[in-house]
């Protein structure tokens, strides 16, 4: 349902995505892994608009979408939702009128039946206590607790979550696991997700995607990238400090 | 070698400044494309007004009391020398009006309120929150920018009717102080010799003003680049746009109405 062909991007002339081929299907949950920096966050902020291919194209639903006009991925926007890595609530709102906001905008729901509704979805993260306080008056993991209830709340059929645990507790990660996973089994809404944890990764993943050095490394099931005999993502899986891996910084 | 130098310095921000220019004007366009039909955020626009409004009305007003009595001070010598007290209400009516408020005001309303502003929108563009109304299909132009220059238009409109009334009771008092003139010889010199017309010119620019500071601040605060440093940057290029728009504008109604 999800496609990226030969997906070049380059900031100020430095490359970060070099002949990028992806594919996600529908009802699927996608993993993607990779070094901090490899370009995972600017590979899914491609799927709605939010970064421009410098060559290359983006199939969704058989339609391609990476040259429509910033007005024609509102529509897109509706159906692909995206959790950013750093929550991104609104500091001028509290975390009710947050999640209210999109269901007020796009739902055309009256402000106090929004909230209403905004208060049950952040009751079903564990966020009940917390509704009428503002982000910064959150912790980092109960802000993106928020954001994916945010995220969630137009029903879209497609969710990218970049690094959706991160910064949670184990119980809660899980259980964010949980959602993903239940996400895809019940509502056969298809998950992108960014993630470094490899207890969400071999737990929930139909697939996996590594990425290196601006493109794919490795695709394949849990049990395929597992037993890979590449010895760069038998590193990583792994997380040795030394390796084969060439990685920037260090 | 440093005249070739300082040539090329001076081509780089003249060809920045040409950027920002049509960046704003790309900006007003889309602003004006969103108010058809004309949707307008009730509840941002309502947070903006009393955000602006709350804590400038003391400002306004203290500093528009201090400007009408000023004017007497400078014109007391003339007053005396001529006898020119029946002028006094249209003097100083007259430059308040036309010039003095809306300029002084548009001013400090762009340090206050514009440059806030740039801010706010700095913060949230850096920290990816208006990415994320994007990403929940929301038009940043129609949710973030319109309410704002919506708001900032009637607000500096607002804010002038309220410092003319002030200054004018600053005129006032100060013309029975230095001058022993009776507020009444003051008010019906304004009234008698100026017309709605010079009100309602000083109004106007305060509506351009308005709009002038809005789209600057928000064409800066959206733009930024560079995190907080780069706020920095945006909240001090913002007011600077703003001071020379509110000049250039008022130079061009100024002359053109004349
Ligand atoms: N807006 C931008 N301007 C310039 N460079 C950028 C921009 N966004 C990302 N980059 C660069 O692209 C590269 C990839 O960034 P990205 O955020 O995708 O990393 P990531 O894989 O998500 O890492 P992490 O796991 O740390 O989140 C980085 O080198 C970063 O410097
Ligand atoms: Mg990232």
């Amino acid at each position: 349902m999800i496609e990226l062909r030969g997906v070049h991007k380059a900031f100020a002339g430095r490359p970060v995505l070099v002949d990028l081929d992806l594919r996600c299907d529908r009802g699927e949950v996608l993993f993607i892994i990779g070094t901090s920096g490899v370009g995972k966050s600017v590979t899914i902020k491609h799927l709605v608009g939010l970064l421009r291919v410098d060559a290359g194209e983006i199939w969704l639903d058989g339609r391609r979408i990476d040259a429509l006009p910033e007005r024609a991925f509102h529509a897109i926007r509706r159906r692909v939702a995206m959790v950013f890595q750093g929550a991104t609530l609104f500091d001028s709102m509290t975390l009710a009128e947050n999640v209210a906001l999109p269901l007020r905008k796009h739902g055309r729901m009256r402000a106090a039946a929004a909230l209403a509704d905004a208060r049950r979805r952040l009751d079903e993260v564990g966020l009940a206590d917390f509704v009428d306080r503002y982000p910064a008056e959150l912790s980092d993991g109960m802000r993106k607790r928020g954001a994916i209830a945010r995220a969630l709340t137009l029903d879209p059929e497609v969710v990218l979550f970049d690094e959706p645990t991160t910064g949670l507790d184990p119980i809660n990660a899980r259980r964010v696991d949980r959602l993903i996973r239940e996400l895809a089994d019940r509502r056969g809404v298809t998950a992108i997700v960014v993630s470094h944890d490899l207890a969400s990764i071999f737990a929930i993943a139909d697939r996996i995607a590594f990425l290196y050095q601006g493109g794919v490394r490795a695709c394949g099931t849990p049990a395929e990238i597992r037993g890979s005999d590449d010895p760069v993502v038998q590193q990583f899986i792994q997380g040795r400090a030394s390796g084969p891996m060439e990685t920037p910084g260090f | 070698m440093i005249f070739r130098r300082s040539l090329t310095q001076l081509g780089g921000r003249v060809m920045a400044m040409a950027r920002d220019v049509g960046g704003v004007f790309v900006l007003t366009m889309e602003v004006l494309r969103a108010l058809i039909p004309p949707r307008l955020d009730g509840r941002e626009t309502v947070r903006n007004l009393y955000k602006m409004g709350n804590r400038s009305v003391p400002i306004v007003v203290l500093t528009a009391l201090f400007v009408g009595g000023l004017m007497v001070i400078q014109f007391a010598a003339f007053v005396k020398q001529f006898g020119a007290r029946a002028l006094v209400g249209w003097g100083t009516g007259y430059a308040v009006f036309r010039e003095v408020g809306p300029i002084l005001i548009g001013l400090m309303f762009s340090g206050r309120v514009g440059a806030n502003n740039t801010a706010e929108l700095a913060t949230m563009t850096v920290t990816e929150q208006v990415d994320g109304l994007q990403a929940l299909a929301i038009d940043p132009i129609r949710y973030l920018v319109v309410p704002r220059v919506v708001a900032m238009m009637i607000m500096l409109v607002a804010l002038t009717v309220i410092g003319d009334a002030v200054a004018l009771i600053g005129t006032m008092i100060m013309s029975y102080v230095v001058l022993d003139i009776h507020p009444y010889t003051v008010w019906y010199s304004l009234v008698d010799n100026l017309g709605p017309s010079d009100f309602l010119h000083g109004i106007s620019k305060s509506l351009v003003f308005g709009a002038a500071i809005a789209l600057s601040s928000c064409y800066f605060g959206l733009t930024v680049r560079g995190g907080a440093v780069g706020v920095g940057r945006a909240v001090n290029a913002a007011v600077v746009g703003a001071a020379v728009s509110i000049c250039f504008l008022d130079f061009l109604m100024t002359y053109l109405t004349a």
